[in-house]
């Protein structure tokens, strides 16, 4: 049953799993999990991020205001930090958040996630937690329905290694 | 994925107009593409690329993870009770939609 | 063979009758000497000794008599029943009963067969490979120190004993088992408001995560018994880890005019008497208290003279150990086995100091003993752990952390650590479904 003593740890893992008490199912096995490396390597400047928002902001100048992005002072496991976007203006039906980008400008991929809502939501508050590779700024922009972005940024100092990436 | 979804919400019974807030976290390796094993071979990406919360069928809140999305992932979001239904949530990935969970949302009487 | 022998050596007096008539006069207990013996040795089977019948102890016990049907195991432990500090902070608000916490040790012990002595460890001398107790000596081929920890009064009080002593008495930690367990209930059950003071020991330390689940437990009954007390969780890292988010929630949520966490309190001073805490994020005073200093590994390891030393040569507190294969760097007999264990890795320091980790090190440890007493290759394993941690009374939600480990290219062991913040009625039941296991294993 449960335990199973002479078991090699992957099934134990395995059947932890199907028990409901280890969270590693579906994961790769021990024996391949052994000896991992990874090739991710962090931006070496702003680039790719700024390309990035230029696409979301399409011209537009972002307003400094109205979004609140959320860190830690310091992201004791950068294996996953918690991040919160918030308007900090009101929204209705008739003014929305559309959609929402947060950046981590350092990462091997600076696009953390996108975000859709619409005139049902009733509000734009989210929170999540990301993989950090080092140090570094993270930015929020929003697009408005009346056309507006909204802007936030923030740094974050991050414990370093075993980001996972 | 044979493990359930976690959700918590902050009401089932809100006031009309009343902010719900929903946490949901759900097993899942989120596996960067970027991690090699021993001979060189990439472990291939394996991530939640969508997570969409309806109330009924109307679509309240997209998710579009990337690999920078943590292992595991948990997302917060907040909506206004604007009528009873049933809160919807669903997890896609490469396979499709792998996970689903609900709650019953009912406006409380006024 | 344990069993043959018992009975080869009880098989003369029972033949005639002696022992069980009582005609013949027996020789009366005698004081014990530096010479007494515990046990003698029978045959030619490897002998090993298990310091401490907890979670780690009685773990290593069970699965060694798979490995090794002829050793010869003995356990020796202080107290007379087992009992669970895993789930005793559910027992606080009556989650779980006593009976749920407290084990037969006996059984197990019949059941797997190994020797269970109810006795005190007063000194181990490597160099002869014996064991002193409070029973008399005993000496060993494999030694396994599992022990837990030691509550480091003197980090705070020096060599005032009489400090260390009152604050024991008064304000118990109950991170070991003992009549302290109780004495922290019936403290809860009968405190009337004001303040209780909290202090985390600084990292590494028994069960990371448990402290703040005591919190909750404790501010859940204030909460539901409105009773005025205010909770100051006073931490001495920067905030709440593990599952910091969830415990927070929990916190600000559930009980906002109840618990306050405190961050970067470090003790520096501590008036017991005076009830008053001074530390580095400010000075407090309490009502109560739950006092938990340093943690350090057990009395027994200091005894075997195998504390670890850091870059400067200060004591470390915990085992010198060699972190792939579990004994003690400078003596591969003595294997140290849950939380008396030392560093593991640069990258995250310990294994958490879990009962989870106990069992599972206890299993690696087992086996490897197994490997060289059949002179085979010893295969280095490496353990996960999981906690489960309740924060609500109603409904019953529990949040979750798992650690998982592997080998990195730089031959060094990598964590990585999972936690569930979202706090939800099925992870308790997944905890009820853990320690059933866990009970299932090694005390059933």
């Amino acid at each position: 049953m449960t335990f199973c003593f002479d078991m090699e740890r992957r099934r134990l893992l395995t059947t932890a799993a199907a028990l409901g008490a280890g969270l590693a199912a579906g994961f790769l096995p021990l024996a391949a999990r052994a000896q991992i490396s990874s090739i991710a390597a962090p931006q070496p400047d702003d680039a790719e991020s700024d390309r990035i928002a230029a696409e979301f902001l399409q011209g537009a100048v972002p307003l400094p205001q109205g979004l609140a992005l959320d860190l830690p002072a310091l992201g004791d496991n950068p294996a996953a930090v918690p991040v919160r976007v918030h308007l900090t203006e009101p929204v209705d039906e008739a003014l929305f958040c559309q959609e929402l980008i947060v950046l981590a400008q350092r990462n091997p991929r600076p696009l953390i996630c996108r975000f859709r809502f619409t005139p049902l939501t009733g509000a734009a508050d989210v929170a999540l937690r990301v993989r950090l590779m080092q140090s570094m700024g993270l930015r929020a922009l929003a697009r408005m329905s009346d056309g507006r972005f909204l802007e936030a940024r923030a740094d974050i100092t991050v414990a370093a290694g075993g980001c996972g990436m | 994925m044979s493990r359930p979804p976690r959700i918590w919400i902050s009401t089932e019974t809100p006031a009309r107009g009343e902010i719900v807030r929903v946490r949901a976290q759900i097993v899942h390796p989120m596996e960067t593409g970027f991690r090699t094993l021993a001979d060189g071979l990439a472990l291939p990406m394996d991530i939640v690329t969508r997570f969409r919360a309806f109330l009924d069928d109307d679509l309240l809140l997209e998710w579009l993870p990337e690999t920078a999305v943590s292992q595991n992932p948990y997302i917060e979001f907040t909506f206004a009770a604007l009528r009873s239904g049933a809160l919807r949530m669903v997890w896609t990935d490469a396979s499709g939609d792998f996970a689903e969970a609900s709650k019953t949302l009912t406006l409380a009487a006024a | 063979m344990i069993r043959r022998r018992s009975l080869l050596t009880a098989a003369p007096a029972v033949a005639l009758g002696m022992a069980l008539t009582g005609q013949r006069a027996v020789a009366a207990p005698a004081a014990l000497t530096s010479d007494s013996t515990l046990l003698p040795r029978g045959g030619k089977s490897p002998r090993i000794v298990i310091c401490g019948g907890g979670w780690g102890g009685l773990s290593s016990a069970r699965h060694l008599r798979d490995q090794l049907p002829d050793a010869e195991i003995i356990v020796l432990e202080r107290n007379p029943f087992f009992w669970s500090c895993p789930m005793s902070n559910k027992w606080l608000i009556d989650v779980v009963d006593t009976a749920f916490l407290t084990h037969d040790m006996m059984a197990p012990a019949i059941k797997y067969g190994y020797h269970l002595v109810q006795c005190e460890v007063t000194g181990i001398e490597r160099d002869k490979k014996i064991v002193r107790t409070s029973k008399g000596n005993v000496d060993y081929d494999f030694l396994i120190l599992a022990g837990g920890i030691r509550n480091a009064y003197d980090v705070w009080f020096g060599d005032d004993v009489a400090a260390a002593e009152y604050t024991r008495m008064h304000f118990p930690s109950a991170y070991i088992p003992s009549a302290e367990h109780l004495a922290l209930k019936n403290m809860m059950r009968n405190f009337k408001g004001g303040t209780i003071v909290m202090t985390l020991p600084p990292p590494p330390h028994r069960c990371p995560p448990s402290p703040y689940e005591r919190a909750c437990m404790l501010a859940w009954h204030f909460k539901v018994n409105r009773i005025p007390a205010k909770i100051l969780i006073l931490d001495p890292k920067p905030g709440v880890a593990p599952i910091g988010a969830g415990y927070r929630a929990a916190f600000d949520e559930l009980y906002p005019d109840i618990i306050t966490h405190v961050p970067n309190a470090r003790v520096k001073e501590l008036d017991p008497w005076n009830k008053r805490i001074m530390t580095e994020a400010g000075d407090f005073d309490f009502d109560e208290a739950i006092l938990m200093p340093t943690h350090q590994a057990a009395e027994m390891v200091y005894y075997a003279d195998l504390i670890g030393t850091d870059d400067k040569g200060n004591s470390t507190g915990w085992a010198d150990m060699d972190p792939r294969f579990y004994h003690a760097r400078s003596d591969d007999s003595v294997y140290i086995v849950g939380d008396s264990m030392g560093a593991i890795s640069p990258h995250f320091g310990h294994y958490p100091k879990s009962a989870h980790v106990a069992n599972y090190i206890a299993r690696i440890v087992a086996r490897n003993i197994g490997q060289r007493v059949r002179g085979q290759e010893v295969v280095a394993e490496l353990p996960d752990n999981l906690c489960y941690m309740l924060v609500n009374g109603d409904p019953l939600e529990a949040i979750s952390v798992e650690f998982t480990y592997e080998l990195g290219p730089d031959g060094l062991v990598h964590q990585t650590q999972i936690d569930i913040d979202v706090r939800t009625p099925d992870l308790l039941d997944e905890d009820f479904v853990w320690a059933n296991g866990m009970f299932n294993d090694f005390l059933l």
